[in-house]
């Protein structure tokens, strides 16, 4: 009953938390903001590689995307963030719209291939096809015409790291919701015999193009909220060798949970923030680190804080029981 | 005329150097079931190599040698330490696992020899002229180093016991084991013969693009797009392929410039939409549709 | 060829499938020269308790011998190698490959063999020998299959279900090359079809759910199909 209670707090715990680190910590500001983005990037994922068993090698293809459609809104339409945030949303339902019809419909592998296929085409086109747009590898930049916003300036970083926690915690219940609706269990159904759920009666095909709706979405949105961060994108955000930096997160925290993404992010980000301290060479640390977590700590962050979570239940449990009988006697 | 001739040649050495890169994904993928995305570091370290002993000695034969020899260690060493512990695991996970051993690799690459990309001289500038064309040397001899690789390779497969024992292992592992045949051996061999070949396509490539630390990333995908188009595992789809590629990128790149870059995916895409098991591939493997 | 010696000896044998238990404690001997029969309804264990011996499976416990040598960690060439085969249920050839080609293969891995007994035995594989052996029909495949393990002289050969959806004169001419291999090889094999076992079997294992049930050793007992009960 009690835990029950504390369960449907997850989200706001994590908030919490956040903020508590925020004021803990008040030069590493931007640190828990990228966190918070990162959690929503990570999300994404883990809707495609936890609940659908879908390895995508083209995530900073959707990123960047989201990223390209806030900033070239804010840099030649509008100064308003809160529609560039929007736009962004758009152009993901616009992407899973035309590419979840034929992705939905392929083998893992194939799936993966096309994606980072995806992300390379992505980064030429930020890179070069649209260069007179984007200027190319100079990146864009567009702070100074974004427009003060009602209530709460956003373009102060103080301002932009609650706006973002409110974003992340309406995105946690929804990603909870999500998860112990049909959808969530009927995604990681057909992911492991989808021909059995076909017969069932599900429409696997839709099922998975909504999911995959979501994924996309959640990734254009991160990458809008980075870019707004910055007021700044260019094209290395798409790039293909970040690819395995969202897996990993992914991995780190725990595929396949609701709040696996939080800690995979915090993870991630952390060992990032620690390691580049003292080492540039990322890749090597982040392909290390890959197979570690492959191997040897499957579960991940998430998987291990719950299965301390059940051991200290069941040792309370055993302790309970025994303080009974040892009364009884 | 000129200029087409040119591409359709340029196009060719292109092709030749895709042949040989490629090879270790289709026979990766022919034998073990496995996306071996790390076979794109043979090819890097192949350039690196060529790099370093043509600054140390300043030849290249002997940098391609060595490039080729290589590739081959890499190859043998990823095989038995990496590969044999993962073939019967799935593919997502196998494909998250060589692409983290890719990034390891891409790291010692700038480890040892940093960000900066190496220029690296043609070995020849000599030219051919054929009818009012002009045609460097080097790109025919790597033509003619790719079609040495595909007959020895046809060769291997075809003729020797070595090779009828592997179409055998491709089409049922365990009941050429059952015969008495170490299937281990005889595919640790094939690898490492793919590696050296991915190696000797990274020295023959040095010249014609900057020596890079993702110059491996540049080509994974255009490797692949080769052995899909191909049809995984068979060797005469790569090559047909890679031929197919060559013109794209060359030619497709003369009539319209990003159709160098954009050309080799629209290929895929069509293929992945007609044939999901590419030209020459067979039925069933993990590649097309969902059932 | 030494009658009655001891060829294959298991012992306490226990085989699973990741968690899933499905032989128990199977205890089985060969003497050199018998035709052994195992029987067993389909989901028995049968094919898991060969492929365990061939070395394909892993044993959770219990002992492998051949030939005074122990198998448990042995893996499937070597086993091979050393004299005892093991042909599938599936009836997989290599299709891609001609019928030469097929027992080159299986001449590759034995320095000792000899392909002039096996055409005697089947004359039929030489003259098509240049054909796929893809193309065969069932009864072609299961012969060159049998010819592939003989062509090294093995002294032990295990069949998994032979005659399993051929044609009836395809078995009659089964049962008489078996009969044929016993005069030099000892064979073991899993089989559903009852005349063919009372015809020539020395012996016959019945498993029921992963465990060895009965053995019946004498000839009446088996020539009244004694062992019909667990099929
Ligand atoms: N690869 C496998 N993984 C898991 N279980 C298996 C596997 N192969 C067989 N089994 C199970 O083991 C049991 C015995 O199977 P098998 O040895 O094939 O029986 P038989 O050959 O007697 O018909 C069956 O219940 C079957 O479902
Ligand atoms: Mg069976």
């Amino acid at each position: 009953m009690k835990l029950k209670n504390l369960e449907f707090l997850g989200p706001v715990f994590i908030i919490a938390g956040l903020l508590v680190s925020r004021y803990l910590f008040p030069n590493k500001i931007t640190f828990f903001t990228e966190i918070s983005i990162y959690t929503i990037y990570v999300m994404g994922n883990n809707i495609l590689m936890g609940y659908m068993g879908y390895t995508s090698f083209g995530q900073p293809f959707y990123l960047s995307c989201g990223a390209y459609s806030a900033a070239i809104y804010l840099a030649y339409i509008g100064g308003n963030v809160f529609v560039a945030i929007f736009v962004a949303f758009l152009v993901g339902l616009l992407l899973s719209f035309i590419l979840g019809p034929s992705l939905m419909r392929l083998k893992g592998s194939y799936f993966t291939l096309i994606n980072a296929s995806l992300c390379a085409i992505g980064v030429f086109m930020f890179e070069r096809l649209l260069i007179d747009i984007t200027n190319g590898n100079d990146g864009l930049w567009y702070r100074s015409n974004m427009h003060k916003t009602p209530l709460l300036d956003i373009r102060m970083p103080q301002n932009y790291f609650f706006f973002i926690l409110i974003v992340l915690l309406a995105a946690l219940y929804l990603y909870r919701k999500i998860d112990r609706s049909a959808l969530g269990t009927v995604l990681k159904a057909a992911s492991t015999n989808p021909r059995k759920m076909r017969f069932l009666g599900y429409n696997v095909f839709r099922i998975r193009w909504m999911a995959f709706t979501i994924s996309v979405v959640f990734s254009t949105i991160a990458g809008a909220l980075y870019s707004v961060n910055f007021g700044f994108v260019n094209p290395s955000l798409g790039e293909n060798s970040r690819a395995i930096e969202v897996l990993l997160a992914t991995l780190i925290g725990g595929i396949g949970t609701v709040y696996g993404p939080f800690f995979g992010a915090l993870g991630f980000l952390g060992m990032k923030d620690f390691v580049s301290s003292f080492l540039s060479r990322w890749e090597f640390v982040v392909g290390i680190m890959t197979l570690i977590v492959l191997f040897k700590f499957n579960r991940g962050l998430w998987g291990m804080i719950q299965d301390a979570g059940s051991f200290l239940a069941d040792t309370g449990r055993k302790f309970k029981n025994n303080s009974v009988k040892t009364a009884e006697k | 005329m000129e200029t087409w001739f040119t591409a359709v040649i340029y196009g060719l050495s292109t092709s030749g150097i895709l042949f040989l890169v490629s090879l270790a994904l289709s026979i990766g993928y022919g034998l073990m079931r496995i996306v071996n995305m790390e076979a794109m570091l043979y090819y890097s370290f192949g350039a690196y190599v060529t790099y370093s002993i043509v600054s140390m000695t300043g030849s290249f034969i002997l940098g391609a040698i060595g490039a080729t020899v290589i590739g081959g260690i890499l190859g043998f060493v990823v095989e038995t330490t990496l590969l044999r512990k993962v073939y019967h695991r799935n593919m997502m996970f196998t494909m998250v696992v060589t692409f983290s051993v890719f990034m390891i690799g891409i790291g010692v690459i700038q480890f040892i020899y940093g960000l900066d990309p190496k220029p690296l001289a043609s070995p020849t500038s000599a030219i051919i002229r054929f009818m009012n064309v002009q045609i460097p040397l080097y790109r025919l001899i790597i033509i003619g180093l790719a079609v040495v690789a595909y007959i020895l390779i046809q060769l291997l497969m075809n003729k020797t016991i070595t090779g009828k024992a592997l179409r055998a292992g491709i089409e049922n592992r365990e009941n050429v084991e059952g015969l008495g045949v170490n299937i281990n051996r005889i595919f640790t061999t094939t690898f490492v013969i793919a590696s050296a070949f991915a190696g000797l396509g990274g020295a023959l490539n040095a010249p014609l693009v900057m020596v890079g630390p993702y110059m491996g990333f540049d080509m994974l995908l255009t490797a692949f797009i080769t052995v899909i188009l191909g049809g995984l595992g068979s060797i005469k789809g790569t090559m047909v392929a890679a031929l197919i590629l060559g013109q794209v990128v060359s030619v497709g790149g003369t009539i319209w410039a990003p159709l160098a870059f954009v050309g080799p995916f629209i290929v895929m895409f069509i293929t992945i939409l007609i044939r999901p098991t590419g030209l020459y591939g067979v039925k069933g493997t993990a590649f097309g549709f969902n059932d | 060829m030494n009658q009655g010696n001891k060829l294959l000896n298991v012992e306490k044998l226990n085989v699973c499938y990741g968690k899933l238990a499905v032989v128990f404690d199977v205890s089985v001997n060969i003497n050199a020269g018998e035709v052994v029969f195992l029987v067993g309804r389909n989901g028995a264990g049968k094919t898991t308790l060969l492929r365990t011996i061939a070395g394909f499976l892993q044993p959770a416990s219990g002992e492998i011998e051949f030939n005074g040598k122990n198998l448990n960690k042995t893996g499937a060439y070597k086993t091979a190698r050393m004299g005892l085969k093991y042909i599938h249920q599936d009836k997989q050839v290599f299709g891609d490959l001609t019928i030469r080609e097929n027992l080159e293969l299986s001449s590759y891995a034995t320095k000792d063999y000899d392909w002039d007994p096996v055409f005697k035995m089947f004359p039929k594989l030489n003259t098509i020998i240049e054909r796929k052996a893809g193309n065969l029909s069932g009864g072609e495949k299961q012969m060159l299959l049998i010819a592939m393990a003989m062509i090294g002289k093995p002294a032990l050969v295990m069949l998994d279900e032979p005659t399993e959806g051929l044609a009836p004169h395809v078995i009659k001419d089964l049962a008489a090359i078996f009969k044929e291999i016993s005069r030099t090889t000892t064979l073991f094999i899993v089989e559903q079809n009852l005349p063919l076992i009372a015809s020539i079997a020395d012996r016959v294992y019945c498993m029921k759910e992963g465990k060895v049930v009965n053995e019946i050793t004498t000839r009446e007992q088996i020539s009244s199909m004694h062992f019909e009960q667990y099929l």
